[in-house]
């Protein structure tokens, strides 16, 4: 999970999410409190649901639709 | 002969890592560090590492054009010592360059991404991995740009002082291939171990899925630097020579001044106004407790992933690897910065 799949990718990570930003992967200051913990929650229901996935190596999703 | 120096924004003396956001722009003659290279710089290019990393196609286009405008006969880039966005930034430019037939000459840490980012692309100067080293990188950097500019071709690496790029040139040895083995095996026995070809990032397929997480163990990993307030352990904010682990149990989330960011390479505020941000319990324990998950491992495990040698985190990656198989961890969300 990184604001930097490429290099994750260039080192054998297989199941990569792109995060927000290099300063805050899994959240948005911009965002209202309410606002960033539902956009945290999909980040992460993501995650998981990559978890669960057959994958090529070196496969990036993005954290959000 | 026309010369165009890479910088990042700090260097360039736009700002700090407040200043990681900035987009590309060109500055006029030598700046900074360009100054004490001791040839002509026509133009310096400067970018900040978080906009590259984050709008990587935009910013090679942007700065691709401010090329093709410059028309230079050879790019500097750096020195970006051990930093991991900025020495990216300078190996996917110099990529950029080779495109349009400008030659690259970059400085960095052999351990900075930027070496594979480049992909061979640029002739790369080792240096230290730290602004220590930028006396000694500068004429380094400089000689071998000045000789590229005038379109002369560079000997070996081992010759020449800059990293090998990957490259194979054909060439007729001496003795047969299966003398050269044999001689390389005894030097070997001897104690002088050498190769011809090195080696690259060691390859994993990709684990088959986990069957349904709701019945499965879930670990949370970082290398975000996230420790308990006041670092009590010590964790370092760069060159961590070691891993450290934290019970999770009485935890529900990470609180804002319960937990903070050592990591010396991003700015952690907004990480430390929410440790969240980075490691994402508050939501895990929601989806726990909704039973999307079957249970979370007691223990978070935490380093700063800053100038950390490829060799020591692959140590780090099979010593906490071993653990969470111990304790029956089926899957991990490890988040990177």
């Amino acid at each position: 999970m990184t604001a930097l799949p490429t290099i994750a990718t260039m080192v054998g990570a297989n199941r990569v999410i792109r995060g927000i930003a290099i300063t805050n992967p899994f959240g948005d200051p911009e965002r209202s409190p309410t606002g960033e913990l539902a956009l945290r929650r999909a980040i992460v229901e993501r995650a998981l649901t990559m978890l669960e996935t057959e994958v090529e190596p070196g496969t990036v999703w993005d954290g959000a639709e | 002969m026309k010369v165009v120096h890479y910088l990042n924004q700090f260097f360039a003396g736009l700002g700090g890592e407040e200043a990681a956001g900035t987009p590309p722009q060109r500055i006029e003659g030598a700046v900074g560090p360009g100054r004490g290279l001791g040839i002509d710089v026509g133009a310096t290019l400067a970018c900040g590492d978080d906009y590259f990393g984050e709008h990587e196609d935009r910013a090679l286009t942007e700065l691709g054009r401010f090329l093709d405008e410059e028309r230079p006969d050879v790019l500097v880039c750096g020195p970006s010592f051990g930093s991991g966005r900025y020495g990216y930034a300078c190996g996917m430019l110099a990529r950029e360059a080779a495109r349009r037939g400008i030659p690259s000459v970059c400085g960095m840490d052999p351990e900075s991404p930027g070496v594979a980012a480049a992909e061979g692309a640029a002739y790369i100067v080792p240096t230290s991995s730290n602004v220590a080293g930028m006396r000694e990188a500068l004429p380094k950097l400089a000689g071998l740009a000045a000789r590229l500019a005038v379109g002369e071709e560079l000997g070996p690496p081992e010759a020449e002082g800059y990293l090998p790029r990957g490259l194979r040139r054909n060439e007729h040895a001496a003795a047969s291939g299966a003398g050269r083995a044999i001689d390389l095996l005894l030097a070997k026995l001897a104690g002088d171990s050498n190769t011809e070809v090195a080696a690259s990032f060691d390859r994993v397929p990709p684990p088959p899925p986990v069957a349904d997480l709701r019945d499965a163990k879930l670990a949370l990993v970082t290398e975000a630097g996230c420790v308990p307030q006041g670092n009590p352990d010590g964790l370092p904010t760069i060159r961590a020579r070691s891993w450290l682990r934290y019970s999770l149990a009485d935890e529900a989330t990470l609180a804002q001044g319960r937990y903070e960011s050592v990591h010396g390479g991003f700015d952690v505020a907004a990480a430390n106004a929410d440790p969240n941000r980075l490691v994402p319990l508050d939501v895990v324990r929601l989806l726990q407790e909704e039973g999307r998950i079957g249970a979370l491992h007691d223990w978070f495990y935490t380093t700063t992933g800053n100038g950390t040698p490829v060799a020591t985190s692959v140590k780090f990656g099979q010593e906490i690897a071993d653990e969470l198989k111990e304790a029956g961890v089926e899957a991990v969300v490890l988040s990177g910065t």
